[in-house]
C-alpha cells in the first residue's frame, strides 16, 4: 500500500490571461463535469458586507442579461443536471455534471452564468429577503450556531476568515444590487481562476472543447480590476482557556466546541498534521472517540477538525451532550487532549492512522466531481498534484517525533483555548463554574 | 436509457446456508467496499422495544468471538478502511470501503460478528447512552426529527411505520439484555442477509473466502410475520407541535404505495418536478415567486409497505402556516387537475436518470445501488432498466397518481408553531 497514487490521464494549460484550464480524463459512466473556481470568496467579502461572495454566487442563476432566473434553471436542469454554486473562504465555484453528449451546452450554461448575471434590482432584493429569513431560520440549528461562532471566535476580530461564508444578517440587511456587481466585477477575474472539466474523452481533445468555448466567451468576462491585498496577520496566542455561552432556550443537549489555532492547508507539514489529528478525532477508534463515546457514553458524535484554509486555520474539537454530563465531557476532552499535547500519539494509534488515512484517500477521488474538485484545489492552494499522488507515501512516512511535535503545536486545548457552548445558558453557566471565564451570549448575535 | 448490462457484469452467488451474495469487480483504484444488507428495521419491531434495529446496529460494533470489544473498527482501520451502518424502516445496511488488500480481513470481520456476536450488560448500558444522546441530537432538538416523529403517529395507526426507526426514549431505556439476544438469533442469520462486494478484487478468491468464513454460520429459522395491516384513512389528520424555535413550519404526509408498486416510480417524477433544482414547481411558488418559505422539500422513499410521500415546508419568520398550507395544497391541486407539460415530464425524467447514474459513480454508490435493488424490487437487475422504466411514464400517469396520493382525506399535516408549551 506505499505506492504513490497514479492520477488520471490529465492536461493542464495556463493561459495568458491567468486563467488555467485543467481537463481530466475519466472512463466508465457517460458522464461530463465541469467546473469553473474563481478568486471570489468569503475571504473577499468587504469589511461590514460579510456574505457578499455567497450572496453574488447565489445571485448569478437569478438571470442572465440573456434570460430571465426561470429560464436558467430551464437552461440547466432539462440537462437533467443542478448547479452547485457555492463560496468557500478562498473562492467562488460554479460546477454542474451532465450526461457526455451534452458536454458543450454544458459549457456554455455555465459561462453564461458565471459571466453574464443580470443583478436586476427585484431579483437582487429578493435575494436579500430570503437570505436574511435563512439566517434567522439557522438559528434553529444548535451545530450551525456553534460552527458560526467557531470561525468568528476562533480567527478573531478583523482576520479575513472571521466570519460565516453566508455573512450575517446586519451585513446583509444593507445590501443592495451595487455591492453584488461591485463585487462581480472586481473578483470574476480570469487571473487567479481555474476551469476544470472531466469526461471520456481523451485529455487533448476535453482542453480544445474547453478553449473552443472560453473563445465564444471572450467577450463576457469583466474587465480587469484593482483588488485590495488582504491582510492576514498571525491569530493572536490567548493566555488561558475562555468560554462563550450562546443562549438557547429550551435545549436538552449542549453543543460543544473548543478552538485554537491551526495551520494554512499550505503547510509543509500538512501530512503529519492530518496523521496526528486522525489519531487524536479524526478515526472512529481515535483516542476522543474511544474515552468519550464508547468508554462512557457520553456522546453520539465526538471529533477533532484541522480547518484549513489556504492561509490560516483552526483545530477544532466538537462533540455534544445532554445538559446533566456537559462538565463531564467537558473536563475529560480536556485532559485526553492536554495528554495528548504532551506525550502525542502511541505508536499503535499513529500506525493505524496512518494506515487508516493511506487506504481511504483515493476513495476521495472516485466521482467525476472529487477528481475535479481535489486537482483544482491543489493547483489553486499551489501545493501541487504530488500533494495528491504522494498522499499515501508522505502520511506513510510521518514519524512519532514528528507526531509528538505537531500534537503540542495543535492541540485545540492548549492554553489561550475558547470553549464554545450552545444551549441553556443557566444550565452551562453552572456546569462550567469553577472552569475558566464565562461570558454569555445571545442567539441573534450570530445570525 | 437503460443501463448496459455489460458495463455491470454483477456475479450472482448463494450459499447452502441461504446467504445471497453479489459481486462487482471494478481495478479503476486499489479500493473496494462490502455491504452487508439485513432485511429487518423498525417494521419488525413491537411496542415497548421500539429502536431495537437501531440499537442493535450499534451493539454490532461492540465485539464479537474472535474480534473483543473496540477491535472491530480498529482492526478496519489498521488496515486502511472504515466503516458505518445504518438503520432504516425497513433494512440495517452496514458498509465498510477499505484499501482493497484488507478484503480478507474485512470478511472475517464481518463472518465473525454475524457468527458470533458479544452482548453484554456492560456494553449494552453504554451503547444505550450513546443513542439516548443520538435520540436527543436527531429528534429532540431538531425541528426536522421532531416533526417528522409526530407525523409517523399521526399518519399510521396499525402498521409499525407509526414509530421512529430510533424508537421512543421509554422503549430505548426498557430494552434487555435478553431481547437483544433473541434478535440477534432471529434476524442476524445468513438467510436473512445480502453481501454485495464492489471494486478492487479477484472474483475467484473473494468468493471462495466468503465460503469459508460464512458457510459454517446456520441457517435462521422462518422469520417472523409482520403486522403490516393498516386501516384506510378517512379524513385530515392534525398535529400541532409547540418549541421556541425562529419560525413556523409544516410538514404534510399523504399515504403512498409500497416500493414495489409501479406507481412509486411515478411518485419519483413527481418528487422531482415538484422538489428537485431550483426550478421545482415548490420551490418556483413558495420560495421565489410568494415567498413564504425558506425552503420547501419533498421526501419520497421506497418502502416494504405502502409508506408516505411528505412535503415539508421551512417557512419564512412570521408567515401563517394555514397560508403555506394553502399555497402547498393548491400547487398539489394543479397536479391533480392539469398535466405536466412535455418539457416539465422530460425535465423530471432527466434529473431522476442523472441522479441514478451519479449515484453509480463511486464504488459505494454501486454496491449501495445494487443491495437496495435486491432489498426493495427483489433483484438487482432492476436497476438496468429502471432508466427506461422513467422514460415510459406518460404525464397521465403523473395525473393519474397525483388525484390518487393527494386526496384531501389523505391529508396529515403536522405544524410546529414558534413558542413554550403552557404547562
Amino acid at each position: 500500500m506505499s505506492k504513490d497514487l497514479a492520477l488520471p490521464p490529465h492536461a493542464i494549460e495556463k493561459l495568458p490571461s491567468g486563467l488555467t484550464l485543467l481537463a481530466i480524463q475519466k472512463r466508465g459512466l457517460p458522464l461530463f463535469h465541469a467546473r469553473l473556481s474563481l478568486p471570489a470568496g468569503a475571504c473577499e467579502d468587504p469589511r461590514g458586507k460579510s456574505g457578499l461572495a455567497q450572496f453574488t454566487v447565489d445571485l448569478l442563476r437569478r438571470g442572465t442579461r440573456r434570460r430571465p432566473a426561470q429560464d436558467v434553471d430551464d437552461l440547466i436542469e432539462s440537462m437533467g443536471a443542478q448547479l452547485y454554486a457555492d463560496a468557500s473562504m478562498e473562492e467562488a465555484a460554479l460546477a454542474l455534471t451532465v450526461p457526455a453528449e451534452l458536454a458543450g451546452r454544458a459549457l456554455d450554461a455555465l459561462l453564461e452564468v458565471a459571466l453574464e448575471p443580470a443583478f436586476e434590482e427585484s431579483e437582487v432584493s429578493a435575494a436579500r429577503r430570503r437570505t436574511v429569513a435563512a439566517l434567522q431560520s439557522d438559528l434553529d440549528e444548535p451545530s450551525s450556531v456553534a460552527a458560526r461562532a467557531v470561525v468568528t471566535l476562533g480567527y478573531g476580530p478583523g482576520h479575513p476568515y472571521a466570519h460565516p461564508g453566508a455573512g450575517f444578517r446586519r451585513d446583509v440587511e444593507s445590501f443592495s444590487a451595487e455591492d453584488p456587481r461591485g463585487f462581480h466585477a472586481t473578483r470574476y477575474q480570469q487571473s487567479g481562476a481555474l476551469f476544470a472539466v472531466v469526461g471520456k474523452d481523451e485529455p487533448n481533445q476535453l482542453l480544445a472543447l474547453l478553449r473552443e468555448k472560453l473563445a465564444q466567451w471572450q467577450g463576457s468576462w469583466p474587465g480587469p480590476a484593482q483588488r485590495l491585498q488582504l491582510q492576514f496577520s498571525a491569530l493572536p496566542p490567548g493566555d488561558g482557556l475562555r468560554a462563550v455561552i450562546i443562549h438557547k432556550p429550551d435545549a436538552t443537549q449542549a453543543q460543544v466546541r473548543i478552538v485554537s489555532p491551526g495551520l494554512p492547508r499550505t503547510t509543509p507539514r500538512y501530512a503529519e498534521a492530518v496523521a496526528m489529528n486522525t489519531a487524536l478525532g479524526g478515526g472512529f477508534t481515535s483516542l476522543l472517540v474511544d474515552a468519550i463515546r464508547v468508554d462512557r457514553g457520553l456522546s453520539y458524535s465526538v471529533s477533532t477538525r484541522l480547518h484549513m484554509n489556504r492561509r490560516a486555520g483552526l483545530s477544532i474539537f466538537s462533540s455534544f451532550t445532554k445538559n446533566e454530563t456537559l462538565r463531564e465531557l467537558i473536563d475529560v476532552a480536556l485532559e485526553k487532549m492536554r495528554g495528548y499535547a504532551a506525550d502525542g500519539p502511541s505508536e499503535d494509534s499513529l500506525d493505524k492512522a496512518r494506515s487508516y488515512l493511506a487506504g481511504l484517500f483515493p476513495l476521495g477521488l472516485e466521482s467525476h466531481e472529487a477528481l475535479a474538485e481535489q486537482i483544482a484545489d491543489a493547483l489553486l492552494d499551489g501545493v501541487g498534484l504530488d500533494h495528491l499522488a504522494k498522499y499515501r507515501s508522505r502520511v506513510l512516512a510521518v514519524t512519532a517525533e514528528q507526531a509528538k511535535a505537531i500534537a503540542a503545536e495543535l492541540s485545540p486545548a492548549r492554553p489561550g483555548a475558547q470553549l464554545v457552548v450552545v444551549g441553556e445558558a443557566e444550565v452551562a453557566r453552572r456546569a462550567l463554574a469553577g472552569l475558566c471565564p464565562t461570558e454569555v451570549r445571545q442567539l441573534e448575535e450570530f445570525a | 436509457m437503460a443501463l448496459d448490462p455489460k458495463d455491470f457484469p454483477v456475479e450472482e452467488h448463494a450459499l447452502p446456508n441461504g446467504l445471497q451474495i453479489r459481486l462487482l469487480r471494478d481495478n479503476a483504484l486499489p479500493v473496494a467496499t462490502l455491504y452487508s444488507f439485513f432485511r429487518v428495521g423498525s417494521r419488525n419491531e413491537r411496542p415497548g422495544i421500539t429502536g431495537i434495529s437501531h440499537l442493535f446496529e450499534h451493539m454490532m460494533f461492540n465485539g464479537s468471538r474472535k474480534y473483543g470489544p473496540k477491535e472491530f473498527d480498529r482492526r478496519l482501520e489498521s488496515a486502511g478502511g472504515s466503516s458505518n451502518a445504518y438503520t432504516s424502516n425497513d433494512l440495517t445496511a452496514y458498509y465498510e470501503d477499505f484499501a482493497s488488500d484488507a478484503l480478507p480481513l474485512v470478511l472475517d470481520l464481518e463472518s465473525d460478528r454475524m457468527a458470533s456476536l458479544t452482548i453484554d450488560d456492560n456494553s449494552l448500558a453504554r451503547e444505550r447512552e450513546v443513542v439516548k444522546e443520538e435520540r436527543r441530537f436527531r429528534t429532540d432538538n431538531d425541528i426536522d426529527g421532531m416533526m417528522d416523529e409526530a407525523m409517523g403517529a399521526l399518519a399510521f395507526l396499525a402498521h409499525p411505520y407509526r414509530w421512529p426507526v430510533i424508537g421512543w426514549m421509554t422503549d430505548i431505556d426498557a430494552i434487555t439484555r435478553q431481547d437483544c439476544e433473541k434478535y440477534f438469533r432471529t434476524y442476524y442469520a445468513p438467510n436473512n442477509c445480502t453481501l454485495v462486494l464492489v471494486g478492487d478484487f479477484d472474483s475467484q478468491k473473494a468468493l471462495g473466502l466468503i465460503e469459508q468464513l460464512y458457510a459454517p454460520v446456520p441457517t435462521g429459522e422462518p422469520l417472523p410475520t409482520v403486522a403490516v395491516g393498516e386501516p384506510p384513512q378517512k379524513g385530515e389528520r392534525r398535529a400541532v407541535i409547540r418549541y421556541p424555535s425562529q419560525a413556523p413550519a409544516v410538514l404534510v404526509g399523504f399515504r403512498g404505495p409500497g416500493g414495489q408498486d409501479p406507481d412509486s416510480l411515478v411518485l419519483d417524477l413527481i418528487e422531482t418536478a415538484l422538489s428537485s433544482g431550483e426550478g421545482a414547481r415548490l420551490k418556483r411558488a413558495l420560495v421565489y415567486q410568494q415567498e413564504l418559505c425558506v425552503d420547501a422539500g419533498v421526501f419520497f422513499g421506497w418502502r416494504m409497505d405502502p409508506g408516505l410521500f411528505e412535503v415539508s415546508l421551512k417557512l419564512n419568520p412570521g408567515v401563517d402556516p394555514l397560508r403555506a398550507e394553502s399555497s402547498l395544497f393548491a400547487e398539489l391541486s394543479r397536479f391533480c387537475d392539469e398535466e405536466l407539460s412535455p418539457k416539465e415530464l422530460d425535465r423530471a425524467k432527466n434529473l431522476v436518470r442523472a441522479q441514478l447514474l451519479r449515484g453509480l459513480s463511486t464504488s459505494n454508490g454501486r454496491a449501495h445501488t445494487i443491495g437496495q435493488m435486491e432489498m426493495m424490487l427483489g433483484t438487482w437487475r432492476a436497476m438496468l432498466d429502471l432508466g427506461d422504466r422513467y422514460s415510459s411514464i406518460t404525464a397521465a400517469d403523473l395525473k393519474r397518481v397525483a388525484q390518487k396520493t393527494f386526496a384531501p382525506h389523505r391529508r396529515n399535516v403536522v405544524t410546529l408553531i414558534p413558542g413554550e408549551v403552557e404547562s
